[in-house]
C-alpha cells in the first residue's frame, strides 16, 4: 500500500489554495487563526510517543486519547472504513467552523461518501478561489489510506480530535484529548 | 358487479372483516328537515333526505321528500323513491328507480331515470325523468358556499316540468314549478348536526299555476325556514 | 448506553471460524385488548396491546429467534403485522395474504428469526384496528456496534388519535370526502385574495380549481385528530430526560393512520442516522418530514441544562404533537404556534409531469459521477501536511481575530463575500429545491428557521444491503384515485378488482411510481426492501416506506429475495382500505412449496 507520504507531492498540486490561504481567515482547514492555542506542528525528532488512530464508519478507535502537556506526539492514522474520514485536532469551535466548509465541499461534489473528487476540487478552486488544502493539524483520508501527524500540544487547551465530514462529528465521530501533567 | 355488491354487503352485515374486504357504505344525508313559516299558503313542515347503502359500484338509495301543511293537517308533498345509483363517469351516477307519490289526493307511481353527481364548479346536480303516462322532469342544483369552514350558505334551485297534463294533482303540461332556497347553516357537531335558517320561495307557471289558483292557493309563496341539516 | 467495541477479526481459514454459539430464543406474550385512550382532548375506547395503546416496546436482538404469542381478547378477528421486518411470509400478519388472522379467544404463535437491527413497529392489519390504537414499537439491538454514539435513547411514537372509530371515519369519507377538512377555502379567503391579488386572478384561480372539482386544501383527509407522542397528548407532554452534553437517540416512528408530520426541536439540530431501520450516512438537519409508517432515528446533543420542545406539526398544520426534552421532569419550553397551512398548486395536480422524472435525474447524476472518476493514475492526495508544507497553517496566525468568522468566503483578491449564494457560481450550481416534490409544489417543506430541511435526496445508505446492479425489469404503478367517491387505486384499478403483481424470485424489479393524485402516498412493500433511487447510486437508501409526493414520479428497486405472497399498499389507512393496495406474489425461490400453499389461503378469501 502506498503510504501517505508518497502521495503528498501529488496532493500538493491540488493545494494551490496555499498561496491565497495565507490571506484567508478560514480556508478549508478550520484553524481560524488560532493555531497557537491548540499547539503546533511538532519536530519529528522530539516525538516522545506514537499513538495509533484507526478510523471506522463512523467512529475512532480509540475513542479518546490522553496527552501530557506540551508533549510532541506522532499520530499514525489509518482509515479502515469505507468512507472518507478526517482526523483533525482542534477546539470544538474550530471543528464547528470547519464543518461548514466541509459541507460546502460536499455540496460541490468534492467530498463524496467514499472518495474525494479531485476534478471537482479543482473546479471549485477555480470558480470560488476556495479549495482543498493541507493543514498541519488534520488528515483527510480516503478509505484504506494512512497518514501521520506530528503535533506538539500546548500547556492548556480544551481539545478534541474530530471528523468534520458532514454529519460525522454530530453522530459521535469525535474524541476528547485529555491534557494532563 | 351487482353480485359482488350483494356479496360484500352480506359479508359486511355478517361482521366479516378481512384486511381487504371493503366496508359497506351507508349513511343518511338529511338536506332539509325544517319548519316553514308562510304568509300566503300557511305553515308547513318539510323534509328531504337520502338514506343510502351500498358499495362504490352500486348504491341503493331511499329518497324521501315531503311537505306537511300544518293548517290542513295533510301532506302537500309526499314522495318516496327507491333508487339504484351506478357510476357512469368520474363525477356522475346513473339512476334508475321508482317513485311513489302519495300526498293527499290521488297517488301516483313513476319509473325514474336520472343522473346524480357533481358538476364543474362544485354544483351538486340531480336530473331525473319520471316516467308514467303522465311524465314529468325535475332538475335540482345545490351549491354549498362556505362563508367560513363552519358557516355555509346553500342556494338551491329545483325545477319541475310536467310533460303532460295531470290536473287531478295540479300539474299542467309545460307549467313549471320552481323552488328556490337560500339556507345559512352552522356545523354544530361535526357535520352531524347543522342547524340553519333561510328562505324558501315556490312559484308556479302556466297551467300548473292556473290549477293552483283554482284550488284557492296563490301561484307563489315565500317561506322563512328554520331547520336542521344532518349527515350520519 | 455502553457500546461494545467492534473487534476486527481476521479469519485465516474457514476451519478457524469460531463454532456457532447457540441462537438465543426469546418468548414474548402480547394480548390484544380493548383499551381506553385519553388524549386530553377526548376519551374513547380503542384497541391496544397488553392493556395499553401504544403497546409495549418490543426489544429484540439481531440474530435471535423470537416466539411471540398473541392472544386475541377482542370480539372480532385481529392480526399483527411486524412492520419492516424481514421474515417468512406466513409470519407477516396480513389476513387474507399471510394467513387467516387471529380469531377471538385464539392465541396465535409467531416464530421468526431476527435478521436485522434498528427501529420498527408493529400494528394490526385487520379492519381499522390500527387507527383505533393497535400499534407498538420494535427496537432491535444490532450484533455489532452502531456507526454512531449515544448516551440514552427514547422511542418517539407519533400517532393521530381521532374521536371517531376508524370504521366511522371511513364511512364518513365515503359519504362526503371532505367531511373532515376544516381548512377549505371560504368566501372570507376569497375576499382576502381579491384584496391581495385582484378580482380577476382570484376568480380565474377559483374557476381553475372548480373546473377540476379539486381543492388546493386537500392535503389531509382526516383532520380533527389529536396527535400523540407515545400515547400522550400535547397537554400530557411526554418528556424525555437528559444530562447536558449527552447524545440522545430519538427513534421517531409515525404510526398515524393518515398524518404526515414535520418535526423539529427548536434550539437543537438533529442528526439523522437511520431511516426505516437502516442506518444512513449522518445528515444534520433543522427539521424533517416523516411520512406515515416511516421511522427516522436522530441524534441530538443538548448542551445546556434547559428544556427543549419537541414539536411535530401535521403537514397541513391542522394539529401538532408536542413533547419535551429536559434535564428534569416538569420543565417546559415555549410551544411554537402552528404555521400557515400550505396550499396545493397546479404543479401538485401533475400539470408538469415531464419535468420531474427522478429516474432521469438519478441517471444523469450517475453518469456525471462516473465521468469525473478520473483515471487510476489520478493524484489521490492526502490532507496531511508535512514539515515544510505546513506553513500555511502557521501563517493563519497572523490573521486578525476579526477575520475568523465563519461563512465569510475570502476571495483571492482579499474581498469578502458574506452569505454568498453558491448557486450563483456557474457550473457549480447547487440546487436547493427538493427534487422529491413537483417544481412549484405547495407541499415542498421549508425549515422553521430557514435552515436545513431533510430531503429524500439527502438519504444515503450507511452500509448498502445489496450490491448495486441493473434492474431486470420495470413495473409502472400509477397511483390513482377518485377523490369525490373516495376510491383509491393503482393503475386505475382498486384492490378488489385487481390481479396480484407477480414477481420472480431472484430478479431486481424497478418500480416506477407515478402519482396522478393530489395527495402524497406512503407506499409500503411488505417482506422485501425498497431501495429508493435518489441518485446516490450504490448508496441509494434502503427503506420500507416510500412517500410519493403529488405530481411526481419516483423509482424504487427491490431485490426479490423473499418467496411467498405479500401486501403492497399505501399506508394511509383509508387509502389502503378503499383500494390502493395490491397483493404481490413471488414465484420460485427456495420456499416455493410454502408459497403455493399460501395461495390456497386466498382462494377462500372474500372475492
Amino acid at each position: 500500500m502506498k503510504t501517505a507520504f508518497s502521495r503528498i507531492a501529488s496532493a500538493s498540486i491540488l493545494v494551490s489554495a496555499v498561496s491565497f490561504a495565507t490571506s484567508s481567515a478560514i480556508a478549508a482547514g478550520g484553524h481560524s487563526g488560532m493555531m497557537g492555542e491548540v499547539g503546533q506542528p511538532g519536530d519529528p525528532s522530539k516525538v516522545t510517543r506514537t499513538i495509533q488512530i484507526e478510523m471506522f464508519d463512523n467512529y475512532y478507535e480509540p475513542e479518546n486519547v490522553s496527552i501530557k502537556e506540551g508533549e510532541t506526539v506522532k499520530f499514525v492514522i489509518k482509515n479502515s472504513g469505507e468512507f472518507v474520514h478526517e482526523f483533525n485536532i482542534g477546539t470544538a469551535a474550530m471543528h464547528a467552523d470547519h464543518q461548514s466548509e466541509m459541507m460546502m465541499m460536499m455540496e460541490h461534489g468534492v467530498l463524496l461518501s467514499d472518495r474525494i473528487d479531485w476534478d471537482a476540487a479543482k473546479a471549485m478552486q477555480q470558480s470560488m478561489g476556495h479549495g482543498m488544502h493541507d493543514d498541519a493539524n488534520s488528515a483527510l483520508l480516503e478509505p484504506g489510506q494512512e497518514a501521520e501527524i506530528v503535533w506538539q500540544f500546548p500547556e492548556h487547551a480544551e481539545l478534541e480530535f474530530a471528523c468534520n465530514v458532514p454529519g460525522h462529528y454530530d453522530s459521535g465521530m469525535m474524541g476528547q484529548i485529555k491534557l494532563s501533567h | 358487479m351487482i353480485k359482488r355488491t350483494l356479496i360484500a354487503a352480506a359479508f359486511t352485515l355478517a361482521g366479516v372483516t378481512a384486511a381487504s374486504a371493503e366496508p359497506l357504505i351507508w349513511g343518511v344525508d338529511v338536506e332539509k328537515f325544517e319548519y316553514r313559516l308562510g304568509e300566503q299558503n300557511g305553515n308547513a313542515y318539510a323534509w328531504d333526505f337520502d338514506a343510502l347503502v351500498g358499495t362504490d359500484e352500486m348504491k341503493f338509495v331511499w329518497r324521501s321528500e315531503a311537505e306537511y301543511a300544518t293548517d290542513e293537517r295533510s301532506f302537500e308533498v309526499l314522495d318516496n323513491q327507491a333508487r339504484v345509483q351506478i357510476p357512469v363517469s368520474t363525477f356522475f351516477d346513473g339512476v334508475v328507480g321508482v317513485l311513489a307519490s302519495t300526498p293527499k289526493g290521488p297517488d301516483r307511481f313513476y319509473g325514474v331515470l336520472g343522473l346524480h353527481g357533481l358538476a364543474k364548479q362544485w354544483f351538486e346536480v340531480d336530473m331525473d325523468l319520471y316516467v308514467s303516462n303522465k311524465p314529468f322532469a325535475r332538475a335540482e342544483i345545490d351549491y354549498e358556499g362556505l362563508i367560513t369552514n363552519r358557516v355555509t350558505l346553500t342556494p338551491s334551485w329545483e325545477v319541475t316540468l310536467p310533460l303532460k297534463d295531470d290536473p287531478v294533482i295540479g300539474l299542467g303540461a309545460g307549467g313549471i314549478k320552481s323552488e328556490i332556497g337560500l339556507r345559512l347553516s352552522y356545523d354544530l357537531v361535526d357535520r352531524l348536526l347543522s342547524p340553519y335558517v333561510g328562505v324558501h320561495y315556490e312559484s308556479t307557471y302556466g297551467d300548473t299555476a292556473r290549477y293552483r289558483s283554482e284550488d284557492g292557493k296563490s301561484r307563489d309563496a315565500t317561506y322563512l325556514v328554520t331547520g336542521l341539516k344532518m349527515l350520519f | 448506553m455502553k457500546l461494545t467495541r467492534l473487534v476486527p477479526v481476521i479469519v485465516i481459514g474457514i476451519g478457524l471460524l469460531p463454532p456457532m454459539t447457540a441462537v438465543q430464543a426469546e418468548t414474548y406474550n402480547l394480548t390484544v385488548d380493548q383499551v381506553t385512550i385519553d388524549t386530553g382532548d377526548f376519551t374513547r375506547t380503542g384497541i391496544g396491546y397488553n392493556g395499553t395503546s401504544p403497546g409495549p416496546v418490543l426489544r429484540f436482538k439481531e440474530g435471535e429467534d423470537v416466539t411471540i404469542n398473541v392472544t386475541n381478547n377482542l370480539s372480532s378477528s385481529t392480526s399483527i403485522h411486524w412492520h419492516g421486518l424481514i421474515l417468512p411470509f406466513e409470519q407477516d400478519g396480513v389476513p387474507g395474504i399471510s394467513y387467516t388472522g387471529i380469531e377471538p379467544g385464539e392465541t396465535f404463535t409467531y416464530r421468526f428469526p431476527i435478521v436485522q437491527s434498528g427501529t420498527y413497529w408493529f400494528h394490526s392489519h385487520s379492519g381499522f384496528q390500527e387507527p383505533d390504537g393497535a400499534y407498538g414499537a420494535i427496537v432491535i439491538e444490532p450484533k455489532g456496534r452502531e456507526p454512531f454514539r449515544f448516551d440514552r435513547e427514547y422511542v418517539v411514537q407519533l400517532t393521530d388519535a381521532h374521536p371517531h372509530s376508524g370504521s366511522r371515519v371511513m364511512r364518513n369519507l365515503k359519504m362526503m370526502p371532505d367531511y373532515y377538512n376544516r381548512q377549505q377555502r371560504t368566501f372570507m379567503d376569497f375576499l382576502s385574495d381579491v384584496d391581495s391579488k385582484g378580482l380577476e386572478p382570484t376568480l380565474s384561480d377559483r374557476a381553475d380549481w372548480g373546473d377540476m372539482r379539486m381543492m388546493p386544501t386537500d392535503i389531509e383527509d382526516l383532520q380533527g385528530v389529536t396527535p400523540l407522542i407515545n400515547g400522550m397528548g400535547p397537554t400530557a407532554n411526554w418528556t424525555g430526560l437528559f444530562e447536558p452534553g449527552e447524545r440522545i437517540r430519538l427513534r421517531f416512528i409515525n404510526s398515524s393512520a393518515m398524518t404526515y408530520f414535520d418535526i423539529r426541536i427548536p434550539g437543537l439540530q438533529m442528526t439523522i442516522v437511520q431511516s426505516d431501520g437502516n442506518n444512513v450516512q449522518p445528515v444534520k438537519v433543522d427539521e424533517f418530514r416523516i411520512a406515515v409508517a416511516e421511522t427516522y432515528d436522530v441524534i441530538v446533543q443538548p448542551k445546556e441544562a434547559k428544556a427543549f420542545t419537541l414539536f411535530a406539526e401535521s403537514m397541513s398544520r391542522s394539529a401538532f404533537a408536542r413533547g419535551t426534552l429536559a434535564p428534569a421532569e416538569g420543565m417546559t419550553a415555549e410551544v411554537p404556534m402552528l404555521r400557515e397551512p400550505p396550499l396545493l398548486t397546479m404543479a401538485d395536480m401533475g400539470m408538469a409531469h415531464e419535468g420531474m422524472d427522478h429516474g432521469a435525474m438519478a441517471m444523469d447524476n450517475g453518469a456525471m459521477n462516473h465521468g469525473t472518476m478520473g483515471q487510476s493514475g489520478m493524484p489521490m492526495g492526502e490532507h496531511v501536511m508535512q514539515d515544510g508544507k505546513m506553513m500555511s497553517g502557521m501563517d493563519h496566525n497572523s490573521m486578525g481575530q476579526g477575520m475568523s468568522s465563519t461563512n465569510a468566503h475570502v476571495m483571492p483578491d482579499g474581498s469578502s463575500m458574506e452569505g454568498m449564494d453558491h448557486s450563483a457560481h456557474g457550473g457549480m450550481a447547487v440546487d436547493t429545491a427538493d427534487p422529491f416534490y413537483a417544481p412549484g409544489s405547495g407541499l415542498t417543506p421549508t425549515a422553521y428557521n430557514d435552515g436545513k430541511f431533510l430531503s429524500y435526496a439527502d438519504l444515503k445508505a450507511q452500509k448498502p444491503l445489496y450490491p448495486d446492479r441493473e434492474a431486470t425489469r420495470e413495473i409502472e404503478l400509477r397511483l390513482t384515485g377518485n377523490m369525490e367517491r373516495y376510491i383509491w387505486s393503482i393503475n386505475g384499478v382498486k384492490y378488489a378488482d385487481a390481479d396480484p403483481i407477480v414477481l420472480q424470485y431472484g430478479e431486481r424489479v424497478r418500480f416506477k411510481f407515478v402519482n396522478e393524485t393530489m395527495m402524497a402516498h406512503p407506499m409500503h412493500l411488505h417482506g422485501m426492501w425498497s431501495i429508493l433511487d435518489n441518485g446516490n447510486g450504490k448508496f441509494d437508501p434502503v427503506k420500507h416506506v416510500i412517500s410519493v409526493a403529488p405530481g411526481t414520479t419516483v423509482y424504487t428497486e427491490t431485490e426479490v429475495d423473499a418467496p411467498g405472497q405479500w401486501a403492497f399498499h399505501c399506508h394511509l389507512s383509508y387509502h389502503a382500505d378503499s383500494g390502493m393496495f395490491r397483493k404481490v406474489v413471488v414465484e420460485g425461490g427456495p420456499n416455493q412449496q410454502a408459497a403455493a400453499s399460501g395461495n390456497d389461503i386466498l382462494a377462500g378469501g372474500v372475492q
